[in-house]
C-alpha cells in the first residue's frame, strides 16, 4: 500500500491530534448542580475524576475513539492506494480489437473475446489512477480509447474522466471485419503527439502508452514498428478450434443455365481433424449436405504461421429462379461469423446486344462470339428512329462503334471512338500513334487482358468526367474509361477498333467478352450483390433522392436515400449475413455480406505479436485492479468510531 | 396528636433524674418499691428502720426503696443547611420528628431539652416540662430553619455542657459531617446518655438521579466535583452510602447507641408510630 499525499495528512495530524486533545480538556461546560454534600460523591468519583487531567486520559474510552476517529479520517486524508502504479499523469491509448475473430466465445460461459476484451478494459480504467484532492502536484491518468477493425474509431479522446471512458467501453459494438492495426495506430499518434511544442503542459516528446486487447489475429502486425515499450499487449482468447468458409462462389452453367455450380472452400484450424457436414440450402431450402473431412492444422515452415486444415465442397445446385443460396457448415466451434456464406444468384438471363455501326465485321464477329440471347447490327440513323421516344434502352448493351447518336436513353453502353455527349466528358483534340502504357489488369472489364501491343494510330483526346475510372492509358490520355452516370454505364474505348492493331489481338476478344460480362452483370446485378464484411452496399442507377428501407442481419431498418446521381450507397455491413434493400416502388433486393477471410478465420491467440524488428510478448496475466484508492475505507472507519463513541457516551449517561 | 399521647419515650439505662418522677433510679429514694436493706447509722430517719427485723434479730436495719425521678430527654437536631437540600422535605420530615419526639416526652411529665445545632447549638429550649410547655417547643420549630454548616463535633461539645443530667439523647442528623461524627458522638456517648442516632437522608441522596458532566457544588462548604455522571458512578455512589450508613450503624452498635435509618420521603409518623415502638424507644 503507498500513499498519495501523507505530507498533507501528517501537516494535519500535527495540528488536529493535540488540538483535540487540548479541546478535549476544554470542552466540558458543566452544569453546576448543588448537593447538600458532596461526602459521597468524593468518594465515589475518586477514580473518575475529571480534575486530574492524565487519570482522565488513562481511563477514557471517549477520547480513544475520538481519536481513533481523528486517525481513520486523517489515513484517508494521507491517500492510501493498493498496488499504486509509480508514475501519475500518465496518458495511455486503449486500442480495443473488434474484428471478426474478436466474436469467438471460448471464454468462461461462452463469453465473446470482444466482452473479456472490454471487461480488462474496464478493469484498465478502474486501475487508473486519479489525481490525489488534497495534492497539488499529483496529476491524474489520462486514457483515450479507439475500436477498430480494419478502421479505427475513436470512442473518446483523452479524458480522465473515468465515467466517460466506461460509457465508451460501453459503447464499442463487434464487428465481421477484418483487423488490421495501420490506420489505427496512425490515428491513435495523431492524437498523441499534437503539432506545437507544448499542448496542455505536455511536450510532444511524451509518448502515450498504447494498450492492445486483442487476440492478436491482426493483419499488418509486420508493417508496423513501434518504440520499445510503447504497445502492451493484453491477450484475449483460449480456443483454436474453427471450421470455416474460407471461399465460396455460385455460378449459373452458360450451357445449361438452370444448373448452379456452387463452389466452397472450408478450413480447419484446430489440431485434431474433424469430420462435418456442409449443408447447401436455397431459400432456406436445403438442397443438398456434404459430408468433407478436415485435417488439423500444422505449424508453416517459419514454425510461426498455421497452416490449417483444408477441404472444398462442389455441389450442382439444379434451380432456374432467383433466390439466394446458403452454405453452412454444421461443425459447433467458438466462431460463428464463418459457418456460413451467402450468395445471391440471379435468373438465367442472357444479353440482348445491338451494334450500332456503319460496318465494321470485326467487332459484330466477335460480339457474335459472345454467348448472347440477342444480337443486332443497326446504323446509327435507325437507333436515332429506335431510340427517339425511348427513356430506358431496349438492350441490355449497345455497343456504338464510332457513331455518336443524335439521343442516348439510359443503358449501359460500350462505345469506341466518337464521344457522346451523354458521358459528359470533354474532347481535348486527338492523339496519334498512341501505346496503351498503363492499364488495370485486377479490373473485371482488364482480367487477363493483355494491351501492351495495342498501336494506336489516331485516339480521342478527353478529359475524364471526375466520378470515371481510367481503365487503360495512353501516352497522352486516358484510353479506356469506365463511367457511371444518371443516363447509364459507359465503358469508353478512345479509339476507333480499325484504327488500330487490337482487333488482331487476342486481347480484344478478351475485352469484349469482360465488357459483355461486365455490364451483363450489371443486368443481374449479382456480382454487386455479394460482398465482404465492410464493403458498402452500392445501387446504381436509382432515381435521385430515393428512399430506401434496409434490413440487415441485426433485425434493425435503417432507412438510406440516393444521392444526386442516383446512387445509394450504405457502408454499414459490419455483421455477415443477408441484407434486404428495398426502395419504393421496387421489388425488395438482397445482398448477402459473408466474412471469407482465412486470417480472421484463424482465431488461434497470438502469444507474441511479431511487428517490424520487434516482438511484443502478451501480458501474463489478465489485467489486475490496480491504483484503488482505500479512503473510503477510512471514512467509513472514521464514522464507525464516531458512532460507536456516541453509543459509548450514551450508553455511559444511561443510569 | 391523640396517637401520640399514648406513647412515652423509654430509656434503656436507668438514668438520674432531678425531680420525682415515673422513672426508676438507681438512687434509692421514696417510693414504694422496695430495694434493700442495710445497718442503721446514726442520724438515719427512723420512718424506714425495719422493726420486724429488729424483733427478730435485735438489730437496725433501715428499709431502703428505690427512687423514682422524671427522665431527660434531649432531643437535637441538625439545622445546617444540607437538610433544607435538595428539597425542604427534608428538613420538615426533621422538624416534624423532633417535634413528635418532644411532644411524647412533654406529655409525660420528661424534662425534655430540644435543641437545633448546625456548627454549634443555635436553638435550644431546656428543661420543659409539662404539656404545657408544647407551645415552647413550637414555637422553636417554627422559628429555626436550615442555615449555616455543620461542625457537629463543635456542637456536640456544647450539647454536653448544656445538658448537666444524663438522659435520653436524640440526634436526628443526616450524619454527613466532613469532619466526622466519630468524635461528636463519642462525647455525648461519654456524657453518659442513651444515645439514639436517627439519620434522616432524602430519596434522592440515596439514589440520585443525576446524569450529565457536573459540577457538583456542596451547599454548606462550596466544596466542588466535577464528575460525568455514568452508571458506574452511581452504582459506586450507592455503594458508598450503603457503606457509610453501615460504619455509622457499627460505631453506635459498639458504643451502645441506638441507629435508626430514616428516609425522609417516608411519612414520619410511620417512623414515629412504628420503627421507633419497634425498637423500643418509644412504648
Amino acid at each position: 500500500m503507498q500513499w498519495l499525499t501523507p505530507a498533507t495528512a501528517l501537516y494535519a495530524a500535527a495540528v488536529t491530534v493535540p488540538l483535540l486533545v487540548l479541546l478535549y480538556f476544554l470542552k466540558l461546560k458543566r452544569t453546576e448542580q448543588v448537593v447538600s454534600s458532596t461526602l459521597l460523591w468524593h468518594r465515589a468519583i475518586q477514580d473518575l475524576q475529571v480534575n486530574a487531567p492524565f487519570q482522565k486520559l488513562r481511563r477514557n474510552i471517549l477520547l480513544l475513539l475520538q481519536l481513533l476517529a481523528m486517525l481513520a479520517a486523517l489515513v484517508a486524508l494521507a491517500g492510501p492506494v493498493l498496488n499504486m502504479s509509480q508514475e501519475a499523469g500518465k496518458r495511455v491509448v486503449i486500442l480495443i480489437d473488434r474484428s471478426a475473430s474478436m466474436n469467438a466465445t471460448d471464454g468462461a460461459d461462452s463469453m465473446s473475446r470482444l466482452d473479456a476484451a472490454l471487461d480488462q478494459a474496464r478493469t484498465f480504467v478502474a486501475s487508473l489512477r486519479n489525481k490525489a484532492v488534497f495534492s497539488l502536484k499529483d496529476r491524474a491518468d489520462q486514457a483515450m480509447i479507439i475500436a477498430f477493425d480494419e478502421h479505427a474509431k475513436v470512442m473518446c479522446n483523452f479524458t480522465s474522466d473515468k465515467s466517460q471512458l466506461l460509457t465508451a467501453l460501453q459503447a464499442v459494438t463487434p464487428t465481421d471485419r477484418t483487423s488490421s492495426l495501420g490506420e489505427t495506430l496512425t490515428v491513435a499518434r495523431a492524437f498523441t503527439q499534437p503539432p506545437g511544442v507544448e499542448t496542455n503542459n505536455r511536450t510532444s516528446e511524451q509518448r502515450a502508452q498504447l494498450h492492445l486487447f486483442s487476440d492478436g489475429r491482426i493483419k499488418d502486425l509486420e508493417d508496423q514498428a513501434m518504440q520499445e515499450g510503447e504497445l502492451v499487449y493484453h491477450r484475449v482468447g483460449q480456443s483454436s478450434d474453427n471450421v470455416a468458409i474460407t471461399a465460396m462462389q455460385a455460378r449459373r452453367s452458360y450451357e445449361q443455365t438452370d444448373q448452379i455450380q456452387v463452389f466452397a472452400s472450408l478450413a480447419h484450424f484446430g489440431d485434431t481433424p474433424v469430420t462435418c457436414d456442409v449443408q447447401v440450402s436455397v431459400n432456406q431450402d436445403v438442397v443438398a449436405v456434404r459430408e468433407v473431412t478436415l485435417s488439423g492444422a500444422r505449424a508453416d515452415a517459419n514454425g510461426v504461421g498455421i497452416m490449417p486444415g483444408r477441404a472444398s465442397v462442389e455441389v450442382a445446385v439444379t434451380y432456374d429462379g432467383a433466390g439466394l443460396l446458403e452454405v453452412r457448415q454444421l461443425h459447433a466451434d467458438c466462431l460463428s461469423a464463418d459457418d456460413a456464406a451467402w450468395t445471391v444468384i440471379a435468373p438465367p438471363k442472357q444479353l440482348n446486344v445491338a451494334l450500332v455501326t456503319a460496318g465494321n465485321p470485326v467487332l459484330a464477329s466477335v460480339l457474335q462470339a459472345c454467348p448472347l440471347a440477342a444480337f443486332k447490327v443497326l446504323t446509327a440513323e435507325a437507333f436515332d428512329e429506335a431510340m427517339a421516344d425511348a427513356s430506358q434502352s431496349p438492350y441490355d448493351v449497345t455497343v456504338l462503334d464510332n457513331v455518336v447518336p443524335a439521343r442516348l436513353p439510359r443503358g449501359r453502353y460500350l462505345v469506341f471512338g466518337a464521344v457522346p455527349e451523354a458521358m459528359g466528358m470533354t474532347v481535348a483534340g486527338s492523339l496519334e500513334n498512341q501505346f496503351i502504357v498503363d492499364w488495370r489488369p485486377n479490373h473485371a472489364i482488364l482480367k487477363h487482358v493483355n494491351p501492351s501491343n495495342v498501336y494506336v494510330a489516331q485516339a480521342q483526346a478527353v478529359v475524364p468526367p471526375r466520378e470515371a475510372l481510367v481503365l487503360a492509358q495512353f501516352n497522352g490520355g486516358p484510353a479506356v474509361v469506365l463511367s457511371q452516370l444518371v443516363s447509364g454505364t459507359f465503358v469508353w474505348v478512345g479509339f476507333d477498333c480499325l484504327k488500330s492493331n487490337w482487333p488482331f489481338e487476342p486481347s480484344f476478344v478478351l475485352f469484349c467478352y469482360n465488357v459483355m460480362d461486365y455490364l451483363g452483370m450489371q443486368v443481374t446485378d449479382s456480382h454487386e450483390a455479394q460482398l465482404r464484411a465492410g464493403e458498402p452496399i452500392l445501387m446504381r442507377g436509382l432515381m435521385p433522392d430515393t428512399t430506401a428501407e434496409l434490413f440487415g442481419p441485426d433485425q434493425e431498418t435503417v432507412t438510406v436515400t440516393t444521392d444526386d446521381q442516383g446512387s445509394l450507397r450504405f457502408p454499414g455491413t459490419e455483421r455477415v449475413g443477408t441484407y434486404s434493400v428495398a426502395v419504393a416502388g421496387d421489388l425488395p433486393k438482397t445482398f448477402a455480406v459473408n466474412l471469407l477471410d482465412t486470417d480472421e478465420s484463424c482465431v488461434a491467440p497470438r502469444s507474441d505479436l511479431v511487428l517490424s524488428g520487434q516482438t511484443v510478448s502478451a501480458q501474463e496475466a489478465p489485467v489486475g485492479l490496480a491504483n484503488q484508492a482505500l479512503w473510503p475505507w477510512g471514512v467509513i472507519l472514521a464514522l464507525l468510531f464516531v458512532c460507536l463513541e456516541w453509543w459509548v457516551y450514551n450508553s455511559k449517561m444511561r443510569i | 396528636m391523640a396517637r401520640l399521647d399514648g406513647l412515652d419515650v423509654v430509656s434503656r439505662k436507668m438514668l438520674h433524674g432531678r425531680l420525682q418522677g415515673e422513672r426508676r433510679s438507681k438512687r434509692r429514694g421514696q417510693s414504694v418499691e422496695f430495694a434493700d436493706h442495710r445497718p442503721y447509722v446514726v442520724g438515719d430517719d427512723l420512718r424506714f428502720v425495719d422493726w420486724n427485723i429488729y424483733g427478730r434479730l435485735d438489730q437496725l436495719f433501715l428499709k431502703l426503696f428505690q427512687e423514682e425521678l422524671d427522665l431527660t430527654v434531649h432531643v437535637a437536631f441538625d439545622r445546617s443547611l444540607s437538610m433544607g437540600h435538595p428539597s425542604p422535605d427534608k428538613y420538615r420530615f426533621v422538624r416534624q420528628l423532633a417535634a413528635a419526639l418532644g411532644y411524647v416526652s412533654l406529655v409525660h411529665n420528661n424534662r425534655v431539652t430540644v435543641s437545633a445545632f448546625s456548627d454549634r447549638v443555635t436553638g435550644q429550649v431546656a428543661h420543659l416540662r409539662g404539656r404545657a410547655r408544647v407551645p415552647e417547643l413550637a414555637e422553636l420549630m417554627m422559628t429555626v430553619e436550615a442555615d449555616g454548616p455543620s461542625l457537629f463535633d463543635t456542637a456536640c461539645k456544647q450539647l454536653v455542657s448544656s445538658t448537666p443530667s444524663s438522659g435520653v439523647m436524640l440526634v436526628i442528623s443526616d450524619c454527613l459531617f466532613k469532619e466526622g461524627y466519630e468524635s461528636g458522638l463519642k462525647r455525648l456517648i461519654g456524657r453518659g446518655h442513651d444515645l439514639y442516632v436517627i439519620q434522616t437522608l432524602s430519596p434522592e441522596e440515596l439514589n440520585p438521579t443525576l446524569s450529565g458532566d457536573l459540577k457538583l457544588v456542596d451547599i454548606e462548604d462550596g466544596d466542588l466535583s466535577e464528575v460525568t455522571v455514568s452508571s458506574a458512578l452511581i452504582k459506586h455512589y450507592k455503594r458508598n452510602v450503603t457503606a457509610y450508613c453501615n460504619e455509622l450503624k457499627a460505631f453506635c452498635t459498639r458504643h451502645g447507641a441506638a441507629y435508626i435509618l430514616a428516609s425522609t420521603d417516608h411519612p414520619v409518623d410511620r417512623l414515629v408510630l412504628n420503627t421507633l415502638r419497634r425498637i423500643h424507644l418509644l412504648q
